[in-house]
């Protein structure tokens, strides 16, 4: 989920923290696990040999259904709180055309009124409002009309639990118990963010570009009339924006007048809103303890440090009402593909809190304020005109409108826009591209992070495109493709090439032969006669998904304890995707075992201060050079645990620390020991190179050297002072900062921007004297450091992962029902660091994408989720019976050496089975459906 | 509305819990959260469709039934004996893991959850069917499809559901008993 974040939020920084003294204890961090009864990460079982673990260290507390999340602690489980629990809930209009004049609470008779009820009015007194990245009226004031359907009016908070629960569902589905005035018809507001992408490339996709946003500057709108994008004139030797809209002038003369041996293919392709469907509602439970001026909040976050930046801008403008001069946050497990990064429940639970009369307040939402809140899929519309030389079969430009709906709070709605634009040339080649995309404001839902942030929108919807063009011309599909397949080092849309090997060929290459494509005519032809009233069909998608958002930062710390103990810790936070136990696995690459006492979630990194300021994707080249000549500041600070961003980001830190571990501990430490005695000992007569190093069965050996144990190795680097320790920084901008530091006087020059050493207990006084911070650790001071420049942000994107699949189903006539008959798919994904964590991330894609492609939907507006009425019932989740669970297969290409890095997976394997299975319904029944879901109605109505 | 209590008694993990006093129409779910401080069993749709919330009730004939928490009342359960996903594993004094059941300890090793919201459903869902087959062992054949029919209601949104049933049919093949002729 690339995220570019563009909107006016001005970015806090460790130093809005100033005044409030923040204190974090994850689930399974130390401090925590003091709370609860029982540690929640084990150490990793794993085989040396193989370098697999053989289960998640969080998996023994899933699997006996420990309080692992925030939706189970209750006050009494927080030895530092009060025992009495409170619980809230929360009453939203479900309307948004008239204006809001209050509530009614007649329902609840005398015995289940509230003990305290919070509103806008509260609030505006109190001088409490929503951090500015979620927008205004945290409650909406008397006399204002709902910017969204579901805007919340008033907090209920109750401090017996059975009076609230009896209340909570008294008023249930009772909309009458808000009042509105007069009519005014919905909000109308400008779009959340407009961006357009043009290229025109070179003579060959390998020479320069004649016109990108790379080479020169996305176009951006010179205003707004009536909530419409106005462009600039196209000028060819204008301003950036004016040339820009020179060449979309030009595709588009093409396109309306292309030579007579193009195709020009034009469709309008519409993909719906969903709920990601995380199964723990959104919760938070927080204890304002005015006595102590402390605020405690245990909060389900993708990104702790968003919670406690944002919670701190918070509190510091109600800090006259509400003094807060300590912030306890407890970040825990959870999961939200997307949808709790950047949400605002937290800081509705602060709010519970700060009103809750010195009580802890519960906000646990049941699943229809679920999904009546959570954070959506952004419904698409997108035009796509793209036009083929029907000679050579090479597409030669492509023309794009999206138009993605944000609903009612910007969040990331510009982004996702943007990215969905940019993700829109799949795995394909174009010469030239104009890419305009819009995200409007709308009175639905926000739309914000949701797994495959805007490309499952438009990838699957170019993967419908190249099918039925290939399907025009004549063409076998996955020919077509290879056709026009982009190639390493060829550029993308924005005119950024990709990161290395692009192997999307290799990936089409073995679909092609695989049996489900190969046999699928005869097949066809076998099923149809077995099976009347059943026709059979075979799709193929092959898409591949950026990882990342371009601003993507991280901490890491690596520390060997004299017992040997490796201890990781890390900013990144464990979402369900398996990152603690992969994270865990991926320091054994250096250090030869995995970390077996690991911390996720970690925000208090005293040992290796960093500062940021600015915006990383706005700030200028000059004031760039300018604030980097500080030694402590990077661009940006933590990401969260978003955008697919563990296998390959948060790896990076992982290792750079234990690299740094091993080159300035163990390996010196090694040498030490080989090189003991008489002439140089058993490494004189040997030629020694780090780089012909390996652990084996927990010993390192080079060339020919004696397998040392590796308690042996850190019982030595501990008694020479070495280094022990290591925390780093890192920043990448579609590609990693490097900086120069001094390491025991020799210069290193490192991919990461910040670094700070621990070492041994024998170090020498001097670099003990040095070693001053909190931890331990000697803070270094970059010499030089090299962030990549600004103009890299216009790539919007380098890093891709590909997967291809192919798809049986069969669609019944009668009912018009399409059933999955089998899948297999094809995956790309350099290095796999926990091959059962890769494959569960495949399995699970694909049938998020099944439900995509086929099931979920939610209505936008008055009928939709807003309403408060939406739930399982109808929302149909895929079950196992509609994913193929004991039939189908997947396979994952051999890394192109074992030094390919880990690649980002989770969102790229739910989006070529959405193209794959409207492919293959067409294949079906010869109808090609452009708007998702297909439903059995769409179904019959075109049967009929 | 007034809130109108009335005595609980039940057993839970073998341990009698009560009399408690109760509200009528509370729902069994909220009695395990909030009364006796067991929360996994999970709340996830609170209308009984997602499974996320079953426990096992044990009859007196010594059968085992899944019974879903967020739509049963709490009193109900008066005098019955239930089982939930805190029940299987085996602690030592002081509370630590020392033993999962084979079903919990085959779901680790296939890596078969993620999030792990919904494994509490799933765990105690697995151990009915395991408990059943004891008593109706199934034909070898009739595996995949007994499994896919005792927890295709279960919703799990992370997984994809491949890693849950195949570590349960390994349980089912590898215990003997479950299935007909022995041990497959």
């Amino acid at each position: 989920m690339a995220k570019l974040d563009l909107s006016r939020r001005s970015f806090l920084k460790a130093s809005v923290i100033a005044g409030v003294s923040v204190y974090v204890a994850p689930l399974g961090g130390k401090a925590f696990a003091a709370l609860f009864e029982e540690k929640l990460l084990t150490p990793v079982k794993w085989s040396g040999k193989d370098g697999k673990a053989q289960f998640r260290i969080d998996g023994i507390a899933k699997v006996t259904g420990s309080k692992v999340f925030a939706r189970d602690a209750r006050a009494r489980d927080m030895p530092h709180w009060p025992d009495q629990q409170s619980h809230a809930f929360i009453l939203r209009a479900t309307r948004a055309d008239r204006s809001y004049e209050g509530f009614d609470l007649t329902l609840l008779g005398d015995e289940l009124q509230p003990d305290r009820i919070v509103t806008a009015e509260d609030l505006a007194r109190d001088g409490v409002k929503f951090p500015a990245f979620y927008g205004e009226d945290m409650l909406l004031p008397k006399g204002k009309t709902p910017a969204y359907l579901g805007h919340a009016v008033a907090i209920l908070i109750y401090h017996e639990f059975a009076k609230f629960r009896f209340a909570k569902d008294t008023l249930k589905f009772h909309d009458e118990v808000i009042r509105y005035g007069a009519v005014t018809g919905p909000l109308e507001r400008d779009p959340w963010g407009t961006f357009r992408f043009v290229r025109v490339g070179g003579t060959t996709p390998f020479d320069d570009d004649v016109f990108s946003s790379l080479k020169n500057a996305p176009v951006f709108p010179n205003m707004m009339r009536k909530h419409q994008p106005v462009w600039p004139d196209g000028q060819e030797h204008g301003k950036l924006g004016e040339q820009g809209m020179f060449y979309a002038g030009k595709i588009q003369d093409e396109l309306d007048h292309p030579p007579a041996d193009w195709l020009v293919f034009d469709r309008e392709y519409h993909t719906q809103s969903i709920d990601t469907a995380a199964l723990e509602p959104d919760n938070a439970n927080c204890w304002y303890d005015a006595a102590n001026q402390a605020l405690h909040m245990i909060v389900p976050s993708q990104g702790p440090l968003e919670v406690v930046e944002s919670a701190t801008e918070l509190i510091n403008g109600a800090k006259a009402r509400f003094p807060v001069k300590q912030l306890f946050v407890h970040p825990c497990f959870t999961v939200g593909y997307g949808s709790k990064d950047h949400y605002n429940v937290p800081f509705y639970g602060l709010v519970c809190a700060l009103y809750g009369d010195g009580k802890p307040v519960r906000l646990a939402f049941d699943r229809y304020e679920h999904f009546q809140t959570s954070i959506k899929r952004h419904a698409f519309k997108m035009h796509y005109r793209i036009a083929v030389d029907k000679k050579t079969g090479l597409m030669q430009a492509f023309k794009g409108d999206f138009e993605a709906n944000g609903g009612g709070r910007a969040n990331f709605s510009p982004s996702v826009a943007m990215v969905g634009a940019t993700a829109a040339q799949s795995v394909y080649y174009f010469p030239k591209n104009d890419f305009a995309a819009v995200a409007i404001a709308s009175r639905a839902i926000d739309a914000g992070s949701a797994r495959g942030y805007g490309t499952l929108q438009s990838m699957a919807a170019t993967e419908m495109a190249v099918d039925e063009i290939a399907e025009k011309l004549g063409m076998d599909p996955i020919d077509f493709r290879l056709k026009n397949v982009l190639k390493s080092g060829m550029k993308n849309t924005q005119g950024a090439i990709p990161a290395g090997a692009i192997r999307a060929d290799e990936v089409m290459e073995k679909a092609k032969v695989h049996p489900i494509w190969a046999n699928r005519a005869k097949k066809k032809a076998d099923f149809d006669t077995k099976n009347p009233g059943q026709r059979y069909g075979v799709g193929f998608a092959c898409v591949q998904k950026d990882f990342g958002t371009g601003a993507e930062s991280s901490f890491a710390k690596v520390e060997i304890g004299e017992d040997g103990t490796i201890s990781l810790f890390h900013t990144g936070n464990e979402i369900g995707t398996g990152m603690s136990t992969s994270q865990a696995l991926a320091v054994a690459k250096w250090l030869g075992f995995p970390a077996g006492d690991a911390h996720f979630g970690v925000t208090d990194w005293a040992d290796l201060p960093v500062v940021t300021s600015g915006n990383p994707y706005l700030m200028s080249q000059a004031e760039q050079n300018k604030v980097s000549a500080n030694p402590r500041w990077s661009p940006a600070y933590a990401s969260p645990a978003s955008a697919t961003n563990s296998a390959f980001y948060y790896t990076h830190s992982t290792r750079e620390a234990a690299r740094v571990v091993f080159m300035h501990g163990l390996w010196p430490a090694a040498m030490a020991i080989w090189g003991q005695g008489i002439g140089g000992g058993q490494a004189g007569p040997l030629v020694v190179r780090v780089e012909d190093a390996r652990w084996v069965d927990g010993k390192l050996s080079a060339g020919g050297l004696q397998a040392l144990p590796f308690e042996q190795l850190v019982k030595k680097a501990h008694e020479l002072g070495l280094v022990t320790g290591a925390t780093v920084h890192v920043f990448n901008r579609w590609r990693w900062s490097e900086a120069d530091f001094d390491i025991a006087g020799k210069p290193v020059r490192l991919p990461i921007d910040g670094l700070s050493l621990k070492y041994g207990s024998g170090a020498k006084p001097a670099d003990k004297a040095k070693a001053a911070t909190r931890g331990g650790y000697h803070v270094l001071d970059r010499k030089k450091v090299y962030i990549p420049d600004v103009q890299m942000n216009n790539a919007a994107v380098t890093y891709y992962s590909a997967v291809g699949t192919l798809v049986e189903l069969a669609v019944h006539e009668a009912s018009g029902k399409v059933e999955v008959l089998n899948h297999h798919s094809i995956m790309e994904c350099g290095s796999q660091l926990s091959p059962q964590l890769v494959s569960g991330q495949l399995q699970g894609g694909v049938a998020m994408g099944i439900g995509h492609a086929l099931h979920e939907f939610l209505p936008l507006y008055e009928d939709g989720p807003g309403n408060g009425t939406w739930n399982f019932n109808r929302y149909h989740v895929p079950r196992a019976k509609d994913v193929v669970v004991w039939k189908q297969t997947g396979e994952v290409l051999p890394p192109v050496t074992e030094t390919d890095p880990p690649k980002g997976i989770a969102e790229v394997v739910m989006i070529p089975v959405v193209g794959a299975i409207v492919n293959g319904i067409a294949h079906a029944i010869g109808h090609r459906f452009t708007d998702l879901p297909v439903t059995p109605e769409k179904i019959q109505e075109v049967l009929a | 509305m007034s809130i109108a209590n009335k005595p609980l008694s039940l057993t839970i993990n073998g341990k009698a819990v009560g009399p408690l006093l109760v509200p009528e129409g509370l729902m069994m779910i909220d009695f395990l959260h909030e009364y006796v401080a067991l929360t996994g069993s999970r709340l996830g749709c609170g209308q009984g469709v997602c499974r996320a919330c079953v426990a096992i009730l044990d009859n007196p004939d010594g059968t085992s039934e899944e019974i879903r928490t967020c739509i049963t009342g709490a009193h109900f359960f008066q005098g019955k004996k239930i089982r939930t996903v805190e029940a299987h594993a085996k602690r030592n004094d002081k509370g630590e893991v020392v033993e999962l059941s084979p079903i919990q300890q085959a779901f680790l090793e296939h890596y078969s959850f993620q999030c792990g919201y919904c494994t509490p459903g799933f765990v105690n869902a697995a151990t009915v069917l395991v408990e059943k087959l004891k008593r109706q062992p199934v034909d070898k054949d009739k595996v995949e499809e007994t499994i896919t029919d005792a927890l295709n209601d279960h919703i799990c949104r992370c997984t994809g559901y491949v890693r849950y049933y195949e570590a349960v049919k390994e349980v089912v093949m590898n215990t003997p008993g479950l299935v007909k002729g022995g041990k497959a």
